[in-house]
Parts: structure tokens; sequence; C-alpha cells
């Protein structure tokens, strides 16, 4: 029998690795009729701002190689919202349920942490500091370890709950940035959000997404996202939930050896729904064909 | 209701310039789809990930039947596909026509170039209802034209090139015949946009209805990322997002902002 359960730390464990990411799973109730989301160690909700927000005008996506490009603008319905439609369904979820919240100021994050920390079915929060399309949730924060210092430590003031944090791939030196968090209490850092990106229509010479710069994510960035958890992993002790472009149960092996503790599913959603049930059959089947007792026993082997 | 299933091709032909039928055995998607709703097509291995949503053209006993045109590399894979090949499809998407109507409403079918997916199957229901309808058909040139004799309609067919019927677009051949249409009208259209529009401004006389089936690009096509967004207003003129694959494909004329 092979463990595939993860201890995040000491405040809370996940029954397997895999987590969805924000914004490609909606809140979990949208797909449960296709996808059994029993099967995941957790769900990350797509994220959520103070007010709901419309979102960016179209063109939002467009495909490229082994990729997309997203400039979606956070379109979500708002934290009353979201309080109001969803708790019920998330409170029977068996899995761990963590928001991701995104705000154009510290005082707005503050805010919807405030008004979610007291909710007994939420066991955690990831913090969007590194979107690339919008000033709520925007990437200014995560970015420059000073502003994002300060940020942390208010959150971790406001919450004894689990606090992870997204970074983005678009800095100089994510480690940098990755000690920053670990230094003021953040209990996890998630990495990589997507990577800037553009496209041009060679006929009509227009940007192919509205924002002309969107973020970029798929099978495309994994190895931007394995070479960003590696670096990491050699500078912080706190936990890493690696996401970039993972579409199989060998990706989620490559993860972990590179340092991850955890994943998050994101893209793959969108062309493979099912991806869940085959990515757990290979890690049971890996783990036993290389007499491996618990998967967390491979977390940061990689011979680097 | 929607599923994820594997399926097997049972026939896969051209049948017009670079457009093919095909079609898939799914008795469980037969049994629940309304004209207007897609299906998504997965692919396997490829650089290019998003699945692709084709419009459904109608059922034939366990089997859905898919007009598609070759545009890209997903779709010259897929002419490829011979009888017995395995894919995985996701359906039925989206809303559908609404083909509710009293006995004295005039039927009008409006199809653009590969368009005419949808209406051929809301075409089928109308017939299956009793119902006669107007189907207008413009194709670029004559080797385009996917229906030349149609027994469940009356047809009027277009060129672009004149090479074949009326020679011009369909929105102009629909406007030269429409005062020998009884009104009030009920428009049911898919085509390129500039058809679409043409028509929708046509809608905003009292007598004629108009709702067109939409294409977008998408990435899920199950509501999740919010990719295929399009700009709507409602009745009192406030905008809105609405999304293509589950608020649409098909939207009322007046609620899209073009």
């Amino acid at each position: 029998m092979v463990d595939l359960s993860i201890a995040l730390g000491n405040k809370l464990s996940l029954s397997n690795p895999i987590l969805t990411a924000s914004g490609t799973f909606g809140y979990g109730d949208e797909i449960s009729d296709i996808v059994d989301i029993g099967l995941y160690g957790g769900i990350v909700t797509k994220s959520l701002t103070l007010k709901p927000r419309k979102g960016n005008p179209p063109p939002r996506v467009v495909e490229t190689p082994c990729g997309m490009i997203n400039s979606i603008g956070l379109a979500n319905i708002g934290v009353d919202s979201f309080l109001e439609g969803k708790s019920e369904f998330l409170r029977n979820y068996t899995g761990k349920v963590f928001v991701n919240i995104a705000g154009r100021t510290d005082l707005e994050y503050c805010e919807i942490l405030k008004r979610l920390t007291e909710e007994n079915w939420i066991d955690g929060f990831e913090i969007n500091v590194s979107c690339p399309n919008v000033s709520e949730g925007g990437i200014e924060f995560g970015t420059d370890p000073k502003i994002l210092r300060k940020l942390v430590l208010k959150l971790r003031d406001l919450t004894d709950k689990f606090l992870m944090i997204k970074l983005s791939p678009n800095v100089t030196d994510i480690r940098i940035l990755a000690e920053t968090l670990q230094e003021f209490g953040a209990d996890a850092v998630s990495m990589i959000n997507t990577v800037y990106g553009s496209a041009v229509d060679i006929n009509t010479r227009k940007p192919l997404i509205n924002s002309v710069i969107g973020g970029l994510s798929g099978p495309a960035i994994k190895p931007i996202a394995i070479a960003n958890i590696i670096k990491a992993y050699q500078v912080i002790d706190i936990p890493i939930i690696g996401v970039g472009g993972i579409s199989s149960g060998k990706d989620v092996i490559e993860f972990m050896l590179a340092g991850a503790s955890a994943v998050q599913l994101g893209t793959v959603h969108f062309y493979n729904p099912l991806v869940i049930n085959e990515i757990l059959q290979f890690l049971k089947e890996y783990c036993l064909q290389n007499n491996i007792l618990s998967i967390g026993d491979i977390i940061g082997k990689a011979e680097v | 209701m929607r599923k994820f299933t594997e399926t097997e091709v049972v026939e896969n032909v051209n049948i017009a310039k670079d457009i093919y039928r095909l079609k898939l055995n799914i008795p469980d998607i037969v049994k629940s789809v309304e004209p207007g709703q897609f299906l998504n097509i997965y692919f396997q291995n490829s650089p290019n990930i998003f699945p692709r949503p084709f419009s459904i053209a109608g059922i034939d006993d366990d089997n859905i039947l898919i007009l598609y045109k070759v545009v890209g590399k997903q779709t010259e894979k897929m002419s490829s596909w011979q009888k017995g090949y395995k894919t995985v499809v996701l359906g039925p998407l989206g809303n559908s026509f609404d083909l509710s109507s009293d006995n004295d409403i005039s039927h009008v079918l409006v199809a653009g170039g590969v368009g005419i997916a949808p209406l051929m199957f809301v075409c089928d229901k109308l017939s299956l209802m009793g119902i006669n309808p107007y189907f207008f058909i413009g194709a670029k040139n004559k080797s385009e034209l996917l229906i030349i004799e149609d027994p469940k309609s009356r047809l009027y067919i277009s060129t672009d090139d004149g090479s074949a019927g009326f020679a011009g677009n369909v929105v102009d051949h629909f406007k030269s015949v429409i005062n020998s249409i009884k009104k009030p009208v009920s428009v049911y259209a898919c085509g390129p946009d500039e058809m679409n529009k043409a028509l929708v401004n046509m809608g905003v006389v009292p007598g004629i209805r108009v709702q067109v089936s939409l294409e977008r690009v998408m990435a899920c096509g199950l509501g999740i990322c919010q990719g295929c967004a399009i700009k709507t207003k409602d009745i009192s003129g406030n905008n809105y997002y609405s999304l293509v694959c589950k608020d649409g494909p098909v939207f009322k004329g007046g609620e899209i902002i073009f």
C-alpha cells in the first residue's frame, strides 16, 4: 500500500499531493458533474476579489504552441456571492479548500481575509500577488520584496489558517521573494503563476489578446516552473506547491523531485478534464515500482 | 446531461471543398442533444492544446453528425480519421435555439459557409414539428456549397461569385425576398460575424426575431476558463460579458454587442 498523503508543515495534510490551480476549476461545483473532485487532495478556488469583477474585454485567450495565453482579468463573483452561493457545496467537500484572494491594496487583501478566516470549511488561503493582467492581485505585490513583506505581515496577523503565497516567475530572482515569505510567516509558497506572453496576428497586425501581454500557461512553461522550484527549494524550508504546465503523473513526480511538496493542476483541465484519474494511478505505480512507501519521501530528491 | 466519453468514428467524408461530414457514435449525447448545442473534440499528443468545439449538425440513429472545414492543423488531422478511429468528446455543451412558435410564424434559417451545421439540425427538428422553413444558404462559390437540394425546406442558394444561385451574400439574398415572406419571421442564423451582425440589425424592426449561434475561440468549453466572453446587453441597455460556451452559443439578436 502506497501512502500518497502529504503533510504541509504542521498545519494541515493532504490525502494526496494534487490540488487544482486557481482559475482552472471554478469553485469546484461547476465541473463536479464531469470530474470526481473528491479525488483531489484539495481545491484552490478562482481568485476572489472584494467586489465582483466582470473581467477584461475579449479576446481573452489564445492558443500558442504547447500552451495558451490568457487575460481573463480575474472575472469572479466577489466575496459576498462566494459566501452566499458556494459555501454549502464546499462545506461538504471532502478535500481541503484553499480560497485564492486578490486585492488592489493591502487593505483589500486584509478585508477579504477577515471576511473568510472565521469560516470553518476553509482550510487555507492562496494569496495571488502575481496575476499579470490586472491591478487586483497584481504583480507589483509579488515582485518587490519590501511590498510583499508588508502584505504578508498584515495577513499573518489576521489568520492562523494555512497561508500560501503564489509567486510569479516574472522576477529577477525568485529566491529573494521566497525567503521573504518564509521569514515573515507564510506557511507555503506556490509557484509559478503564468509567464508574460504575447502573440500578434500577422495579417491584421493586431495583438491576439486584448491586453497585448497576458499570462502564458500550459506545458510550454513546465521547465520554467521546475527551474524556479529547484532554486527556491535550495533556500527555504516551508513547503513549495508546484504549478506550471503539469499534464501527467510523470510531471508530478518531476515537480516533487525538484522540491515541490504538492502540486496544482491548471491548464491541463481544459484539454484533459479527467487527468486526475490517470495521475493518481501513475503515482501509485511509480511508488510501487521504485519501492517508495510514502510519496513524500521523494520531495527534493533530484540530484541537482 | 453533458458527458465526457470516448467515441468511434462511423464515417468521415469529404462533402465539398475542404468540408467534411463526421459521424460519431455517441448514444449518450444523441439522447439529450438539442439544435444549437455543440461538443468538444479532444486531441492527444498535439502541440495545440485546446479541444475544438463543433456545432452538432444532426443525429442519425446513435450517431452525432459534425460538419467541419479544414482550416488548421487539428481539422487537417481530423480529415484523415478513418472509420473506427477512437477520439474523446464532451457534450452536449451550451444552450440551444428556441424553436417555440405559434402557427403564424415563418421560420427562416440563414447560413454562411460552414455555419450551416447547427441550422441543418434546426431544419430537421422543425421538419419533425411539421414546419417547412425557408433555408438561405450562402457560400463563397459553388464548390463550397453543402446543400443543393433539401426536401425539408424551401431552399434559397447564393454564392459570392455567382457560380450558383443568387450572386451576392446571403443577407442580401434574404433581403431581396423578405417582402414575400409572411411576418412575423423567426430567423435562426450562423455564419461569419459580419453576416450575423447584418441579420441582427434587420431584427431591430418589429416582426423579425433573430437568434444567432456564435463561434469563438474556447479554451475549455465548460464555463470554467471564462476565455470566450463576448460583450452583451440586457433590455435596459446594461452591458455585461456572456460566455459563448455556457450562456451561448445561441444568443438573441438584441443581446449581442458586435
